[in-house]
């Protein structure tokens, strides 16, 4: 846990909910004292978030692959704080085992929460991590035991083994109690990414957070507190996009394996809401499918829908839960607008996702501009429903 | 793919298993807490479980459509197994000498074991493994961060540690387990071909220790080397298991030469051998028998006539010509490069590839 060196409490902003997935930034506090159990948390309205299954790319681990197969969406129940300087949320969802990353094991995985900040308002970065120009700020909480640096800050004598230290009883001791020392305890991480391969951990103080989490009853809660201004972010200008992930240890969940929200919108006092978030929720489903058949079956697997080749293009049985109805169209009309690193394509040769001219991606998959207004609605609005139901 | 190949071949006919690679491996680099049950280089009995248990079962690699494999990560306690400890201290105390854990399992568990019925037709033989730093690596193939790369100069796979975040897809991808979790530092670990001595002109720990003399180091494009000539030219040294298509670039020359079978009075059967090709070509593929043949002939050359440079080679009079580095190429490349010739070439492996390139960093004003 690491936390905020400056907290300044402004006066209480009073946002009201605009719309059903709207989070509604509450009365202020003082965040810097904004532990998981604070008071400030009781008077702040939740509101459920249902997050997704990751199911566009498959992650190659088998054991990864089997547990996961039925997973459903999950309601996770957040709350959100902002003194006008910074901006907490608080999070609490069910899971029906406390998983820890610890001890002498290589198949040990931990529960944990991401929150996403984006680095730009104009548009929305892609849900996966960013991508291009649009880059975002991941935060990053895991339930790990103590774990080590490599290399530990270059101090190569404690990373040595103490049965191959000359050392006995007493000295042995000494020296195992000395190399437990240098272990930390707190896996937090802060990251800078532009599209899912580019993840990259910032380790200087640009962008500081308080990230905690603890298991009780059946249930985790996480908090984060952070600077609604910082290097790479400015929140401070009015309504903002955040977007969180979760992942379950038990279900060796890591990674891409994981449950995500959509890019959700913080709304504070007297805030414009987001363009890039607006959800027109209009179409006709019926219709929608059969645009969808006729032009992107080929291409893409989605649901039962299994024509197109595997790994010719990226699965969309759960795009309705974790994308936009902005980022849906924007891929329609125009695939090269955001294409991310995306996975390795040496993993999968057949079918690249993108040519890399002269530094810049572009899509393998044709623009759609040609759709008329009303199929373009119809295909999002049948794209949108394009998830798995959310688990009880 | 890398501009030049760094590669290593074993013969295995004269592999003993002494595991003396090993231990030159596990007090050069896998001493480190976290490191303990790995072995970057280790010694199997084939046919056996090997290491990890059933290493080839656990999936990864390519299918023949060039399509990343599914895979498992084996888990420490039952695939790999720990190393125990005893009570030494208690010796003196008048205890009994026994392991402070109950062991079940471990590297070598079946050793010499092997196949067949004593004394008839029963055989083994030792494999030893080391990264394979493929053409194609399953593991960074299966990385979703860029943490692995190739390296450009020789095609050594090497881990990023500032990009690696401990997700353990690679070891999953890599269809001969070669790559493995550090539990301590929540990271990917594996072989790195030794980089700091190969840049000086050294071959590697495991090679260089050999008592048998049974590795030979060299780049593949180097006709003047041995690897050239076992590899390309007398086509007797082949990969492991190169049906996992990732274009291993450790090769064996298979262990064709075994005794004889007996029958069932104990006599000598006449022209068996032991050690099955059949066997040999699931680890070979189906070029064995053409470089089993290739051996034949050229061992009865060398007993008729007194000369064979594959057989010369095979002998290893001399250890340092199994060995060619080309230590100027790699001062050339840090030349070039505008890097110190006595410091290792390649600083992602301490510092991290990205970490200085994102636009974030420089503008944020933290020096690069």
């Amino acid at each position: 846990m690491r936390t905020l060196r400056t907290i300044i409490l402004s006066l209480g902003m009073v946002g009201s909910l605009m719309a059903s997935e709207a989070l509604l930034v509450g009365k202020g506090a003082n965040l810097a004292k904004i532990g998981l159990d604070a008071k400030a948390w009781e008077s702040v309205k939740a509101q459920n978030i249902a997050f997704y299954p990751q199911t566009t790319i498959e992650m190659n681990d088998a054991d990864v692959m089997k547990l996961n197969a039925e997973n459903k969406a999950k309601n996770v129940s957040i709350k959100s704080l902002s003194d006008g300087e910074n901006i907490a949320f608080l999070l609490k969802w069910q899971d029906g085992t406390k998983s820890v990353q610890e001890g002498y094991s290589s198949t040990a995985y931990g529960d944990g929460f991401a929150v996403q900040f984006p680095t730009v308002l104009d548009k929305l970065p892609y849900i996966g991590m960013g991508s291009d120009g649009r880059a975002v700020v991941v935060h990053l909480q895991k339930a790990t035991g103590k774990t080590y640096e490599p290399n530990g800050n270059k101090d190569v004598f404690h990373q040595v083994n103490s049965s191959n230290q000359n050392a006995f009883e007493a000295n042995l001791k000494k020296y195992k109690d000395e190399v437990a020392q240098v272990g930390n305890g707190d896996y937090q991480r802060v990251y800078l990414a532009e599209g899912f391969r580019s993840m990259t951990q910032l380790r200087d103080s640009s962008e500081e957070s308080m990230m905690e989490m603890k298991y009780d009853k059946g249930f985790w809660t996480g908090v984060i507190v952070r600077k609604l201004k910082s290097t790479n972010v400015d929140l401070s200008s009015g309504n903002f996009p955040v977007a969180f992930a979760l992942w379950d240890g038990e279900k060796k969940n890591r990674d891409g394996m994981k449950l995500l929200s959509p890019w959700v919108e913080v709304k504070v006092q007297n805030g414009k809401s987001l363009a890039t978030l607006s959800e027109t929720k209009e179409g006709d489903v019926k219709n929608g499918e059969a645009v969808m058949l006729e032009n992107c079956a080929a291409c893409h697997q989605y649901k039962e829908v299994k024509t197109a080749p595997n790994y010719m293009a990226p699965n969309l049985s759960n795009i309705g839960g974790y994308a936009n109805e902005s980022y849906l169209i924007e891929s329609i009309i125009d695939p090269s607008a955001v294409v991310v690193p995306g996975y390795n394509t040496a993993a999968h040769p057949n079918f690249p996702w993108y040519t890399v001219d002269k530094g810049v991606r572009n899509s393998t998959m044709p623009p759609f501009s040609h759709l008329d207004a009303k199929s373009l609605k119809d295909l999002v609005a049948y794209l949108k429903t394009l998830k798995v139901e959310v688990s009880k | 793919m890398s501009q030049r190949q760094l590669a290593m071949v074993m013969d295995l006919n004269k592999c003993i298993g002494c595991q003396t690679c090993t231990v030159a491996c596990k007090t050069q680099w896998t001493n480190r807490n976290g490191r303990e049950y790995m072995y970057w280089n280790n010694v199997e009995t084939y046919p056996g479980s090997g290491y990890p248990k059933k290493w080839m079962e656990l999936g990864g690699g390519f299918d023949a459509a060039g399509d990343l494999q599914a895979g498992i990560v084996p888990n420490i306690n039952s695939d790999y197994g720990v190393p125990w400890d005893y009570n030494f201290e208690g010796l003196a105390k008048g205890e009994q000498l026994k392991p402070h854990v109950n062991p079940t399992w471990g590297p070598n568990w079946d050793e010499d074991e092997g196949a067949g019925n004593f004394p008839s037709d029963n055989y083994f033989f030792y494999i030893p493994r080391i990264c394979n730093h493929c053409t194609n690596p399953g593991c960074l193939s299966a990385c979703p961060r860029d943490a692995i790369f190739k390296r450009d100069q020789d095609g050594v796979v090497l881990v990023d540690l500032d990009r690696c975040q401990g997700y353990r897809y690679c070891i999953a991808g890599c269809p001969y387990k070669k790559i493995y979790f550090n539990p301590k530092i929540s990271k990917s670990e594996k072989c790195i071909l030794c980089f700091p001595r190969i840049e000086q002109g050294l071959p590697p720990a495991c090679a260089q220790q050999c008592v048998g003399r049974i590795r030979f180091v060299g780049f593949l494009d180097d006709e003047e080397g041995q690897v050239f000539k076992l590899v390309k030219k007398y086509k007797v040294a082949l990969p492991l298991r190169s049906d996992y298509g990732t274009v291993p670039n450790v090769y064996y020359v298979p262990p064709t030469e075994a005794p004889p079978k007996f029958d069932a009075h104990g006599k000598i059967i006449e022209g068996s051998t032991r050690v099955p090709l059949e066997e040999l070509e699931k680890l070979f593929g189906k070029e064995v028998h053409e470089a089993s043949k290739t051996l034949k002939a050229e061992m009865k050359k060398r007993k008729e006539t007194g000369e064979s440079e594959l057989m010369d080679m095979l002998i290893a009079y001399n250890h340092d010509d199994m060995f060619r580095l080309d230590n100027n190429y790699y001062a050339e490349f840090a030349k070039s490069k505008g890097l110190s010739p006595n410091k290792p070439v390649d600083e992602r492996y301490v510092s991290g590839k990205f970490t200085q390139k994102m636009k974030f960093f420089a503008a944020s004003g933290v020096k690069s």
